[in-house]
């Protein structure tokens, strides 16, 4: 099956800045090249982040990791090691760490407008020490990536406010979504009732670690 | 659970922070010394500490954490976050570790593991029964409550610090101690052990913070039977009893999931468990973070 393409016309790099305007005045004051105690208090309070890795040639990937507040430990001020607990098994993040080692997180806390931003290089660990205080329900992950910390930033909450992440009656909108069986079974054309794959579904979700 | 809000956090020895919590709704639960409670964390981890106040003060309880360098996150966050004024959930006192007549008592206390002994040095001195206090650090520096228990109980405390004056001779201890006398240990697995080797299992009562290296027979499957909702949870061998209820959906609590804190205790109804805490469950009782079933199935009052 083909699908019609749109192709809106793209803007040259060069006049994208031209467009945009210059940042505001202290935007870029406050880029750190490490975790401060701020920061640090933030990765503890954070449950959710997103990740975002690429491969050799550029291709790009970004994958939800979350757990509880603080799931991601501070080393030290340069040093972060996020667990990695069992997902789908793709593991395109540790495919292109091993090609490409460039990194940047996005951290979350429920109800606070403000995100934080940390950018850096990765890699997996396997350090017992860093396993170690990563252990929930009695195991431990596997492996954990370590974080080499560039930057680090606190991004202003205009995106979180305009989306009304945190409005509790924002969460009406998961009602009007199929469910992941409804969906999956349109998808691939499968014969299952998709009440049965949302049930698979559930049964899966009950082992987190 | 008790509303509590931290009245006073400070540092008493190096890496060691006190917390001051006072009740909020009317007088706190009263307790025992040996009595632990948790304390519900705002990142959503459950940590337990020993009560090491005084228990007659039924508006305040006291604790004290030493920030652990292989935190998973329960004493990093006691250390770096948690601030004065902010109000904490506390549970009801526990106590695994209770303070039983004796003719005369020795404390043996290592590091952070004063906490428990201290209240109960105090009930005995109090008491009027002989008591005496040996107290391990790695240095002064190291260990809290020194001058509180130097100044208040003058000539039953003895201070070793190991980098100075080596370790005690616990051997010598035993060799002059009572026979109608209690032995109370808490501290690291390594003092733990050496008490075991010296005092005699029947005087020797002792309280650990994480669960002694024990090896299990290889865990097989069963089945736990819920009485109250008429739910049966299959256990694999690879799922503890805990996580298989609370993947069932059956809510119980939890805390260090390793068989010491107590907080995840369920009555038994029916069938034979393999325990495997550190508590020393009592008969009916099981923690269901460690402990397995011999017979293939369990009934448990849930």
């Amino acid at each position: 099956m083909t699908h019609a393409r749109t192709r809106p016309r793209p803007v040259p790099p060069a006049e994208v800045r031209a467009r945009l305007g210059e940042p505001e005045g202290r935007v870029k004051d406050k880029i750190l090249d490490h975790i401060d105690d701020q920061f640090r208090r933030f990765i503890a309070h954070s449950p959710f982040l997103t990740m975002a890795t690429a491969d050799a040639a550029g291709r790009a990937d970004c994958s939800p990791r979350g757990d509880y507040p603080g799931f991601v430990k501070v080393l030290d001020a340069h040093t972060l090691a996020i667990p990695d607990r069992p997902g789908n098994r793709i593991a395109d993040s540790f495919r292109n760490l091993a090609e490409n080692d460039g990194i940047g997180l996005l951290f979350l806390i429920p109800g606070m407008r403000e995100t934080l931003r940390v950018n850096g290089s990765a890699y997996p660990t396997d350090e017992p020490e860093v396993l170690a205080r990563m252990q929930t329900e009695a195991r431990q992950p596997k492996l954990a990536i370590v974080v080499e910390v560039a930057e680090a930033y606190g991004h202003c909450g205009r995106a979180l406010i305009r989306s009304r992440l945190w409005d509790p009656a924002s969460q009406a909108l998961a009602g009007e979504m199929p469910t992941m069986g409804e969906m999956v079974a349109e998808q691939l054309g499968l014969d299952i009732p998709p009440a049965q794959l949302d049930q698979a579904l559930q049964e899966n979700y009950r082992h987190l670690y | 659970m008790q509303q509590t809000v931290i009245d006073r956090i400070e540092p008493v020895a190096e890496d060691v922070v006190s917390l001051t919590l006072r009740g909020t709704d009317g007088p706190l639960a009263p307790w025992e010394p040996g009595a632990h409670i948790d304390l519900s964390l705002p990142n959503w981890l459950t940590r337990s500490y020993s009560l090491c106040g005084d228990p007659a003060d039924r508006e305040r309880y006291r604790v004290a954490v030493r920030h652990d360098p292989l935190s998973r996150g329960g004493s990093e966050y006691v250390h770096r976050f948690l601030r004065q004024g902010r109000p904490l959930e506390v549970s009801l006192p526990r106590n695994h570790f209770p303070l039983l007549p004796a003719a005369e008592y020795l404390f043996l206390a290592g590091g952070i593991g004063i906490t428990p002994l201290l209240p109960m040095l105090r009930a005995a001195a109090g008491a009027g029964v002989p008591a005496s206090l040996v107290y391990v650090g790695r240095t002064t520096a190291s260990m809290p409550f020194l001058d509180e228990l130097r100044s208040r109980h003058p000539g039953r405390v003895r201070v070793a610090a190991t980098r100075r004056d080596g370790r005690p001779d616990l051997a010598a201890l035993a060799a002059t101690l009572h026979p109608d006398a209690l032995v109370y240990c808490c501290g690291p697995a390594p003092m733990l052990a050496a008490a075991q080797a010296a005092f005699p299992a029947g005087q020797l009562q002792v309280e650990r913070f994480r669960p002694a290296a024990r090896t299990f027979p290889a865990n097989t499957p069963f089945e736990a039977v819920c009485a109250r909702s008429g739910r049966t949870v299959q256990v694999p061998a690879d799922t503890s009893l805990l996580d298989a209820l609370v993947h069932a959906g059956l809510p119980v609590a939890s805390g260090c999931r390793e068989g010491v804190c107590g907080s995840c205790e369920l009555a038994l109804l029916d069938g034979e468990p393999e325990h495997r805490d550190d508590i020393g469950a009592p008969r009916g009782r099981m923690y269901p973070c460690v402990s397995r079933a011999v017979s293939e199935r369990l009934v448990v009052d849930l």
